[in-house]
């Protein structure tokens, strides 16, 4: 289903791949898809001086996989989900769904069963 | 019964879960336990009707960044064998009263398994033409998944 999709979009997806191939670019969209978020906060996490940071927040702007809005002295960035569409085939959208339910339940469930143990 | 398979409309989440099962099923059955994970964190899930029984209504809300709760999931329940099986739909509503967009039926099993419970999720779909029904939904609940799932991909071809 992957390689099919490559093909249809190949033009589009060139450009998702090229900002996903970098590791902080990765970190950054992965931190976005749980919601928007600061600049401050985004580059928290990196050890890196902030306009190195914010070249990678450019080209994710630039390749339109983010959008960035400013409020007052905070600049706010949301991951725009339209851009991704060729990518996300509806089943595997719909797995990921499911997967997401799957961890979060195990997760609960060994948490909570170690917790009362410790009691 | 064991239910038809269609690969481009059906998927299958198996795993072992290292917890007896009647502690699964009581993470799924108890309306707070429920809340706890069916949807991400920081939004929030809601359940406003969890009537398990055929034919019972099955209702969530969500509220996303702590504003006020949006219907969710609206469904009914079709079956349930005590700590072994949970299958819901949203085609219909509490009472088998017809859905406005229907698109699924999920069937939940729970074995035992040596390490704890054989959990599956089963998962049948209208077809993909729902689509833009679904987004709304349900986007916002896979989405960080998506992107990890692609990371992967593309880290492998790198």
């Amino acid at each position: 289903m992957i390689l099919s999709l490559m093909e249809q979009y190949s033009d589009q997806l060139d450009g998702i791949f090229q900002a996903l191939a970098d590791p902080t670019r990765r970190a950054v969209l992965g931190r976005l898809g749980k919601g928007p978020a600061s600049i401050s906060d985004l580059a928290r996490p990196f050890d890196m001086a902030l306009p190195s940071f914010m070249k990678h927040i450019h080209f994710l702007e630039n390749s339109g996989l983010i959008q960035t809005r400013k409020e007052g002295r905070v600049r706010t960035c949301v991951i725009e989900k339209k851009r991704f569409a060729a990518v996300d085939a509806w089943l595997s959208e719909q797995r990921a769904l499911w997967e997401g339910r799957t961890d979060r339940l195990e997760q609960f469930v060994t948490t909570t069963r170690t917790k009362e143990k410790s009691k | 019964m064991n239910p038809s398979s269609n690969p481009e409309l059906d998927l299958t989440i198996s795993r072992v879960i290292k917890a007896p099962r009647s502690v699964v099923w009581s993470a799924w059955t108890n309306p707070d336990s429920f809340e706890q994970w069916w949807i991400p964190a920081p939004a929030k899930c809601k359940v406003s009707e969890m009537d398990l029984r055929p034919g019972g209504a099955f209702v969530t809300q969500i509220s996303e960044d702590g504003g006020d709760f949006m219907p969710h999931l609206s469904g009914c329940f079709l079956a349930l064998d005590d700590l072994e099986r949970i299958v819901f739909t949203n085609s219909l509503v509490g009472g088998w009263r017809p859905a406005e967009q229907p698109f699924m039926t999920a069937i939940i099993t729970l074995q035992d398994h040596p390490l704890g419970t054989d959990y599956v999720a089963h998962v049948m779909h209208k077809n993909n033409a729902d689509r833009n029904t679904h987004e709304e939904l349900g986007f916002y609940d896979g989405w960080g998944t998506v992107v990890e799932q692609l990371a992967k991909l593309v880290e492998r071809q790198s």
